[in-house]
């Protein structure tokens, strides 16, 4: 950017004329052994002028195919491609039309009915029907598939009779017509309507996914605003506009370029040449953009609809006395992690986060108090401290977190031993009864419930699954139970309230902090708004006349 | 020549097998249910039963190792639990990045590695080769990963010649490039050196300097194609470990190429993707031992081909 | 020899082994005394320098790291786990190069064909890819590092071990010693062992600065010794996030890894100098 070159003139006419020698030698080196890659990227995809979003990340996406991916890349990329039956609106967590003009919601929340509108195409030029619907969550609960969403579609009736291959298809699903699918459910489930907004349930064509197997994901075809035109392993993924999605005008865009391979580093660096229109933060930089209100102007933060704590076994010594938990609680400065992660996050004063429906701001939460701490410590016996064994997965942020937490829990005595391990055993760890003592750990919301973070994490039905601190509460369970089968919001939330209440005085997690994710984007793009729980959709996005990449 | 060609390769595909039963059984003591690696974090004890009856994970080992092989022999090395790509198409992705760096860092360490020898040897016991030899002991001593971010806070970050890693046009290549050859280069130089220290010391050459032949040409044209012969053959297997990807480089530059896709393999315990590259990187090394040792038998008669001691 | 005959060139090399041994011993020294050096605890916090490294100065003269603590104590710190692991990994790579390479050399016939063909095996796998599942599947630790080091790079140690004893094995004196029934033990304790010690020496030297780069590497992956322990190649990982803004982080702690594994290669060379043997046999 211009201020560096406006600072160094001189320098820079210096190295100009210095690297020439290696960069004839790097250019001949290359003529050498480049041929083989040029092929490649011979045609450009992009006529001159058109509007192409660039974008860079470092992992390659995983999979395009709905039925396998769950995680944000892929599921960044299937919104762009593919259409649900309803989906969220673009700031909020609110359901609105995807390919459904309408539906209903028996009283009982059991049968849910909705309809479908009669002008949405594949990119085959196929009409999307409620077949196709019916299709792809077939396709999820056949174990064949291996699909990472079977659960969600589990208490569809018949499902459970389909996957075991009793039945060819699932009786609970039903298509009177081509534009009218019926959702028979085995018991009330007021959320189900949100398991149809995961890209799991997106329509994608029979024709298509049998031709190419598990290599759909390289040859997708959905109905969405872009078409897959061009993905390099490792290198970069190319979507064109797809003229014939039906909203007229949308997308904007005419394609959307995301080169791959590129760290956060590297992507400031582009982003400062206007290479990219859209960026992470780089820590190293990130005080320095807060404080240029040039730069902080441009950013965009939302706060994730996620929870990071520190989970606590409650069944292994010391941590079965709540009077320990709650010691950790006070002992772990929230504030000094969150500075450790640029501030990116707000301290968290229970299990519920900001943006989740249901959260209750009135929550006193833990606050920093090392004294209180100790004493607390000392009524339980440990006036001396004691060790434990802090397991995480093996991740540089993690890491870092972990010896922070480490450095203030050394503080009250007590000394932790971090074991740092690949993400796989760790998780194969933390289901273990009577293994993991204490672990670093995340929840990201699938649905905007409480219902997804109480009942998931802390309810004794999923002890060896997902309740890896094996809390255990029978008022708390009580609570749930009441509350699942309730339609109602306030009426819900309210005995969600109470039960988080009943889980944060208990203390089974240290509760740390709630992420904020932070991005950057160029003057000149337009129209991006974040969504707390998904990736940003992009077919509302629109780039403005602006200089050539650097 | 034939049978002893056949024999060598027969002995390659046993020490492949011995390399793939030992990936094998570590990746299958490993303390994860690959069955959570497909089916993520969040899945349901009901869901993960299901996935490991489909890929058989319930079986015991030497049936699953059975089959495994089976479809290996029939070139399908399976697909990846995390990206449910097929392992091949994976490693042929990834592999034109790796080559390109192999290729051109292998040149580069050979021409710097073998002009730093010619010169040391040249300069024998004098300063020149003292300064050439500490400089070669401080490249050797460096850690790859470390001498990659010093040329890209030093090319990237500072001068600006450079991109900041990531596989960019040609320019991209050069920093990765040198990290690689720089310490090649050093080991290269010690092994021209002392191999060029030999033969200058033999009766031939030293006959040929005393009927007033120039030192240089005695270096040239009389040592040289003796003393490039051991440098030529560890060249060749170094160039076969480089085909099948660095790692570290690779992490520093965000190439990507094989190594990058080795570390994913081993962080989520992706099994059939870390027997592939494995295997992949194995076969390069067995290949590369083969046709080295052809070309030997080939140049130089008198090896034993009878097999034997080496 | 030839360095009898020149002798500026004895001199040469006997100062290149005393140079590594200098610096081998600066490094023993940092290790052992590392309390009383190092200004600073190596792990609490010491500045409040939260996610934003301060560069060096007076009170801290080479800068604190994104938690605040002393990168000088730290690398002073360091020096206790790169030795012992450096260290106690070289002594498990002798052991089983050695006890392979003997078995192999001197036994001969099916207990050496087998022998090299699983060292083929060995060397055939990709050592660093090898290290890193087996870290990953044994779960990182001090004790995991080092036998992980040990398992995959004893096999060059077995080779030149094998060759040695093969040679030695065949020299007359051992020859009639075996023809008059001397027991296998006592042969390689009396004849072989003598005589490939040299060799060995050497190889601990190289050996060291081997397992010291393979050390760093595992850390600078996150697969070596768990933190907070400090450990050079996981100070440079942990400071990737900032190699923009605080350079420092990353440079000092591999000044350091050059300096400890300079030490043990010119140790080594200078060793294989004084001795007329060349580095390209081993």
């Amino acid at each position: 950017m211009a201020p560096t070159c406006a600072i160094f003139p001189r320098w820079r006419r210096l190295r100009r004329f210095r690297p020439f020698p290696i960069r004839v030698a790097a250019a001949l080196l290359a003529a050498l052994i480049l041929p083989a890659c040029h092929a490649g990227s011979a045609p450009p995809i992009f006529p001159p002028g058109a509007q192409v979003l660039q974008l860079a990340s470092l992992d390659d996406v995983p999979t395009l195919d709905p039925a396998a991916g769950y995680d944000v890349d892929s599921w960044m990329f299937e919104q762009m491609l593919f259409d649900t039956l309803i989906r969220y609106s673009d700031a909020g967590v609110d359901l609105v039309p995807d390919l459904a003009t309408a539906w209903t919601a028996a009283p009982d929340s059991a049968v849910f009915t909705f309809h479908l509108r009669r002008d949405a195409r594949f990119t085959n030029g196929r009409l999307v029907t409620s077949a196709d619907f019916k299709f792809a969550i077939e396709r999820v609960l056949d174990p064949k598939t291996r699909s990472k969403g079977m659960e969600y579609y589990r208490g569809i009736a018949g499902a459970a009779d389909f996957a075991a291959g009793r039945a060819k298809s699932v009786a609970g699903i039903e298509t009177p017509d081509p534009w009218t699918i019926v959702f028979r459910l085995n018991a009330p489930d007021p959320i189900f309507p949100h398991k149809l907004a995961m890209p799991f349930a997106a329509a994608v064509p029979r024709e298509v996914v049998a031709r190419y197997g598990e290599d759909f994901s390289r040859h997708v075809v959905g109905s969405g605003p872009f078409m897959l035109r061009q993905w390099i392993g490792g290198q970069r993924i190319v979507l064109v506009r797809n003229p014939g999605y039906f909203v007229k005008g949308a997308p904007r865009l005419d394609g959307v370029i995301e080169a791959i391979g590129v760290s956060e580093d590297l992507q400031w660096f582009r982003f400062e040449a206007g290479a990219i229109d859209l960026s992470a933060i780089p820590p190293a930089v990130f005080p320095y953009v807060v404080k240029t209100p040039r730069l902080n102007a441009l950013t965009m933060r939302i706060v994730t609809m996620t929870t990071r704590y520190l989970g606590m076994n409650c069944r292994m010594p010391p941590f079965t006395d709540v009077r320990v938990r709650r010691a950790l609680n006070y002992a772990v400065n929230k504030r000094k992690l969150v500075a450790v992660i640029n501030g990116r996050g707000i301290p968290a004063n229970g299990v519920l986060p900001p943006s989740l429906p249901g959260y209750d701001p009135t929550l006193p939460g833990y606050p920093y108090d090392p004294a209180r701490a100790r004493t607390l410590l000392a009524q339980a016996g440990y006036a001396h401290g004691f060790a434990a064994t802090l397991w995480m997965p093996a991740d540089q942020t993690m890491m870092i977190l972990g010896q922070s937490v480490q450095q203030d829990l050394a503080l009250v005595g007590v000394n932790l031993r971090l074991k740092p391990v690949a993400f796989a055993p760790f998780l194969e760890a933390i289901r273990q009864p009577q293994t993991v003592p204490l672990f670093f750990s995340g929840w990201e919301a699938d649905f905007p419930d409480p219902a997804n973070f109480l009942e998931v994490l802390l309810s004794r039905a999923q002890w060896g699954a997902n309740n890896d601190s094996w809390f255990y509460d029978p008022r708390f369970d009580t609570l749930l139970a009441e509350a699942a089968p309730i339609a109602n919001p306030a009426r819900r939330y309210a005995i969600y309230r109470e039960a988080q209440r009943i889980a944060v005085a208990n203390a089974p997690w240290v509760f740390l902090y709630f992420p904020v994710t932070w991005e950057i984007r160029q003057p000149w793009m337009h129209g991006l708004v974040l969504n707390p729980m998904r990736p940003a959709r992009l077919d509302r996005v629109w780039l403005s006349a602006h200089p050539p990449a650097k | 020549m034939l049978a002893y060609v056949i024999r060598r390769v027969f002995f390659g595909l046993v020490v492949l097998a011995g390399a793939s039963v030992i990936t094998f059984t570590i990746a299958y003591v490993a303390p994860a249910d690959p069955a959570v690696a497909v089916a993520g974090a969040k899945a349901d004890p009901q869901t993960l039963a299901t996935i490991r009856r489909q890929l058989g994970l319930d079986q015991p080992l030497y049936i699953q190792y059975a089959r495994y092989a089976d479809r290996a022999l029939h070139g399908d090395l399976g697909r990846s639990y995390i990206r449910r790509e097929a392992v091949t198409d994976l490693i042929l992705s990834r592999f034109p990045a790796t080559a390109m760096l192999a290729i051109s860092a292998i040149v580069l360490s050979l021409i710097l590695g073998v002009a730093a020898g010619t010169l040391a040897a040249a300069y024998r016991g004098r300063a020149l080769d003292n300064w050439l030899l500490v400089a070669a002991l401080a490249l050797l001593s460096m850690p790859v990963f470390w001498l990659g971010t010093l040329l890209l806070i030093a090319g990237g970050l500072y001068l600006r010649w450079f991109p900041l890693g990531g596989f960019d046009g040609s320019l991209s290549l050069v920093l990765p490039t040198l990290t690689l050859a720089l310490g090649a280069a050093a080991y290269y130089s010690r092994i021209l050196h002392a191999s060029l220290a030999d033969a200058l010391d033999q009766d031939y050459v030293r006959t040929a300097l005393g009927k007033g032949r120039s030192r240089r040409a005695a270096i040239l044209r009389h040592a040289m194609p003796n003393a490039i012969l051991p440098l030529v053959t560890i060249a060749g297997l170094d160039f076969a470990g480089l085909l099948s990807g660095v790692v570290l480089t690779e992490t520093v530059f965000n190439w990507p190429g094989l190594g990058r896709l080795a570390f994913e393999a081993v962080f989520n315990l992706d099994l059939p993707l870390i027997m592939g590259t494995v295997l992949f990187s194995a076969a390069l090394v067995v290949a590369a031992n083969l046709i080295v040792d052809l070309l030997y038998a080939w140049l130089d008669p008198r090896i034993d081909l009878g097999g034997g001691q080496e | 020899m030839r360095a009898n005959r020149n002798p500026t060139m004895k001199f040469r090399l006997n100062f290149m082994e005393a140079a590594g041994a200098a610096m081998v011993l600066g490094l023993a020294i940092a290790a052992v005394f590392a309390p009383a050096l190092a200004p600073h605890d190596p792990v609490r916090a010491v500045a409040a320098t939260f996610g934003d490294p301060a560069p060096p100065s007076l009170a801290f003269p080479l800068g604190t790291d994104q938690l605040g603590r002393d990168v000088l104590s730290r690398i002073i710190y360091g020096a206790r786990i790169s030795l012992a692991v450096g260290v106690a990994a070289m002594a498990l790579t002798l052991a089983i190069g050695v006890t392979i390479g003997l078995a192999a050399g001197f036994l001969g016939g099916a207990v050496d064909s087998l022998l090299m063909r699983f060292t083929d095996v060995m060397l055939t796998m990709p050592a660093l890819l090898l290290a890193m599942a087996l870290v990953t599947v044994l779960q990182p630790g001090v004790l995991t590092v080092l036998l992980v080091i040990g398992l995959v790079s004893w096999t060059q140690v077995a080779r030149v071990v094998r060759a040695e004893a093969l040679a030695v094995s065949r020299r007359d004196f051992v020859v009639a010693a075996r023809a008059l029934g001397a027991a296998p033990a006592r042969l390689i304790l009396r004849h072989v062992a003598p005589n490939v010690m040299p060799i060995i020496v050497v190889m601990a030297a190289l050996g060291t600065s081997g397992t010291l780069l393979l050390d760093a590497g595992l850390s600078f992956l996150t697969l070596g010794v768990p933190p907070p322990t400090p450990s050079w190649g996981r100070m440079i990982e942990e400071s990737t996030a900032y190699f923009r803004t605080a350079p420092w982080l990353a440079i000092f702690p591999g000044l350091a890894i050059l300096y400890a594994v300079m030490g043990f290669n010119l140790l080594g060379h200078g060793y294989l100098r004084r001795r007329g043997r060349r580095a390209s046999t081993l």
